[in-house]
């Protein structure tokens, strides 16, 4: 009986490290965004194991809050040794002392010609010249507009400016059954930072200036809201919860709305739950300048990896010329080389030739404030759209929350 | 086995045997980590950087200091102060009218039963679009001419809508309760009672009332911590917004130590929900004790 009781615990102790024993494989992890993302990003892998048949590695997508799950498994020595990095999160990341550098790597290999990137697209991984990930990919914000709203309107232009873009939401916004409800709404925005800031941008504004202060009560910062706020406020523009749509990929599918801003990922999405609709994309109306957000995503390798060179050969080779072109060939996500992009014939296409011009001038969404310091300026946004409280004054408001927060 | 041994010692012995393989898990994966959550409020303790150094109090000074944790404080006692006393009176109710012979008796409690072994992601989504702007609610209210809002991002209804949610998925459960509690009170008493010429109303107030007690004791603390612990329906159905509106103070805990990754400060709010959850609870078994009279 004793034996017995002594050899439980023991038993249970065991069979726990025998689950953890066993050499591993490199890891690589990946969020599960769509099944053709993953389905695309298992054939670019495929085509990495051809190239370099001696590297070993286990595919581990990560299926839902990627974020959170990746965290926990990089704090706990768990981590994948190669994975994705959205770009806003890097600074925070970067702060954590957790990302290895691969400048050493970079210096090593003549073959990779930085110069073939989208310059803000590396910007987005480097901190005072140190070089943590490579960017696989990036999605602009572009205008999307539904073909039929534009012809039926007699609009037979795209809206150049803030001006034309209010005058042309004025004439897409229609009550078609004269119940006194608008059923067509000229635009959809959401009141999120990411759909601001192009206007901020183009105002010549920013959420945060290169010495760190804190722009969001600048005049131009003001000013961009005030405009996109307006287009709401004015009936011109709805925003997805209104209508009853979680985001403004239904709201545009389902015809609620004749124009939105988003970037590539709406393009499968609608092909796929909406097939019927026929759009077309076109830059972002300008302001006092030409400007959007991009959004890019890297591939880095945590510091506690042991296969940092396996890990980094694929690193170069899936952010090569050979693996973006797979990755990319589809158009599910834009290639951040230019090489590649003209290989694709990106350039020559009517839809993805929309996308390569607005990378020319967009912007990443980069501030050195921790995550929850960038999250509060939601509940800004939120404050005004949903209780209507005066722009400047909620900005004012949520400043010293957001201050507490950064990184400098 | 053993001469020294009493058949009491024994039986003991075995008795702790069976025990020790739930023994293990509950002390892993409960007591340890309550223990170890006390233990790093006192840390800056983020997983992701070496460093962790010992901070004193200083994340629950931080805490007193955060407006965001303040809202969420206020938040969750108003979810509690609404949720339980509706929700213990409507489980009653519910449970005294399937206590009487009526026609479909089975049907309605199966139908009150149903959102309780429901998941509560199910049930929040189906809510999100009941609540929606053009959603069932707000036809329904038209039909009465009257113009919804929409529940869920405006912040004077988003707290209300998810506690009426929970009321609705709760209540069955508890009605399950009590209608075990009814059933343990003999018939006899309700048979003396008419005979002495007691309405129905009188009979609900001076029997059943008091000797459903310690079931209505058993629900109110029950019902006192779920509401407390608020989490999955926050976090599907508003994620906290809007302007924070819903954000309770399970949902900070989350937040804070999960997606900003601050598991020292997400763990002091952790400890300060507990001890409120605790207070909350002796001060209810010291003024409202489950023995009847």
């Amino acid at each position: 009986m004793k034996h017995l009781i002594i050899c439980i615990p023991l038993i249970i102790v065991l069979a726990l490290s025998s689950c953890m024993q066993g050499e591993k494989p490199m890891r690589i992890s990946s969020w599960v965004s769509s099944p053709a993302e993953t389905k695309m990003f298992r054939n670019t892998l495929d085509s990495f194991t051809i190239a370099h048949p001696e590297i070993v590695f286990d595919f581990e997508p990560i299926p839902g809050n990627y974020s959170e799950k990746l965290q926990l498994m990089l704090g706990t020595n768990t981590g994948p040794d190669l994975f994705f990095l959205k770009g806003y999160l890097a600074p925070s990341y970067i702060s954590f002392d957790i990302l290895e550098p691969i400048n050493y790597y970079i210096e090593a290999d003549s073959s990779i010609n930085l110069d073939d990137f989208f310059p803000p697209l590396l910007d987005a991984f480097n901190k005072d010249g140190i070089q943590y990930g490579l960017p696989k990919d990036f999605a602009p914000y572009v205008l999307f507009y539904n073909k039929a709203m534009f012809k039926e309107a007699q609009l037979d232009s795209m809206p150049k400016n803030w001006e034309e873009l209010e005058y042309f939401a004025q004439q897409l916004t229609k009550d078609k059954d004269n119940d006194g409800k608008t059923d067509q709404f000229g635009l959809v925005i959401e009141p999120s930072t990411e759909m601001l800031m192009p206007f901020v941008y183009q105002n010549e504004g920013s959420f945060q200036s290169a010495d760190g202060k804190l722009g969001i009560t600048d005049p131009s910062f003001i000013e961009a809201l005030e405009f996109y706020y307006g287009l709401y406020q004015k009936g011109l523009a709805t925003i997805p919860t209104d209508v009853g749509q979680g985001w403004n990929g239904d709201t545009f599918g389902r015809e609620q709305a004749a124009m939105c801003f988003s970037g590539g990922w709406l393009i499968p999405f609608l092909k796929l739950s909406y097939p019927d609709v026929d759009w077309g994309v076109a830059p972002l109306p300008m302001g006092k300048t030409k400007a959007t957000v991009a959004f890019t995503t890297a591939f880095a390798m945590p510091k506690s990896s042991k296969f940092k060179n396996d890990a980094w050969q694929m690193m170069n080779y899936l952010t090569g010329p050979k693996g973006m072109k797979i990755w990319t060939q589809q158009g599910l996500a834009l290639p951040s080389r230019k090489s590649v992009a003209e290989k694709n014939g990106f350039y020559d296409d009517p839809v993805y030739s929309v996308f390569m011009e607005s990378a020319e001038y967009a912007s990443t969404l980069q501030v050195e404030i921790s995550e929850r310091g960038f999250e509060e300026i939601s509940v800004a946004l939120q404050a005004i759209f949903f209780t209507g409280k005066k722009p400047l004054e909620a900005m004012e408001n949520i400043k010293p929350r957001i201050e507490k927060y950064s990184l400098r | 086995m053993k001469k020294g041994l009493s058949d009491r010692q024994k039986q003991t012995r075995s008795g702790y045997l069976f025990l020790i393989f739930p023994i293990i898990i509950f002390g892993i994966f409960t007591i340890f980590p309550m223990f170890f959550a006390l233990f790093i409020s006192f840390y800056d303790w983020n997983l992701l950087i070496p460093d962790k150094p010992f901070v004193g109090l200083a994340n629950y000074i931080e805490l007193f200091q955060d407006e965001v944790f303040l809202i969420a404080t206020k938040n969750t006692i108003i979810y509690a102060l609404g949720v339980v006393p509706v929700q213990t009176i409507l489980s009653l109710f519910l449970a005294f009218l399937m206590n009487q012979k009526l026609p479909g008796r089975g049907f309605f409690r199966l139908a009150f039963y149903l959102p309780a072994v429901t998941a509560s992601v199910v049930t929040s989504t189906i809510f999100i679009w009941i609540y929606s702007k053009p959603g069932l609610l707000n036809y329904l209210l038209s039909l009465a001419g009257i113009n919804g809002t929409d529940w869920l991002t405006n912040p004077n209804t988003a707290l209300l809508s998810i506690m009426a949610l929970n009321v609705w998925s709760t209540s069955g459960y508890f009605m399950i309760t009590f209608l075990a509690g009814l059933q343990n009170i003999p018939a006899s008493v309700y048979e003396a009672a008419k005979i002495d010429g007691a309405s129905a109303w009188t009979q609900f107030w001076k029997i059943t009332f008091p000797l459903v007690r310690p079931v209505t004791y058993f629900v109110v603390v029950l019902s006192l911590i779920g509401c407390f612990q608020v989490f999955d329906q926050v976090f599907i159905m508003s994620q906290g917004g809007p302007v924070n509106s819903t954000t309770t103070m399970s949902f900070f805990v989350y937040i804070n130590s999960f997606k900003y990754f601050r598991l020292g400060y997400g763990a002091a709010s952790a400890i300060i929900l507990a001890m409120i959850i605790y207070f909350v609870t002796v001060v209810q078994k010291r003024y409202f004790p489950p023995e009847p009279y």
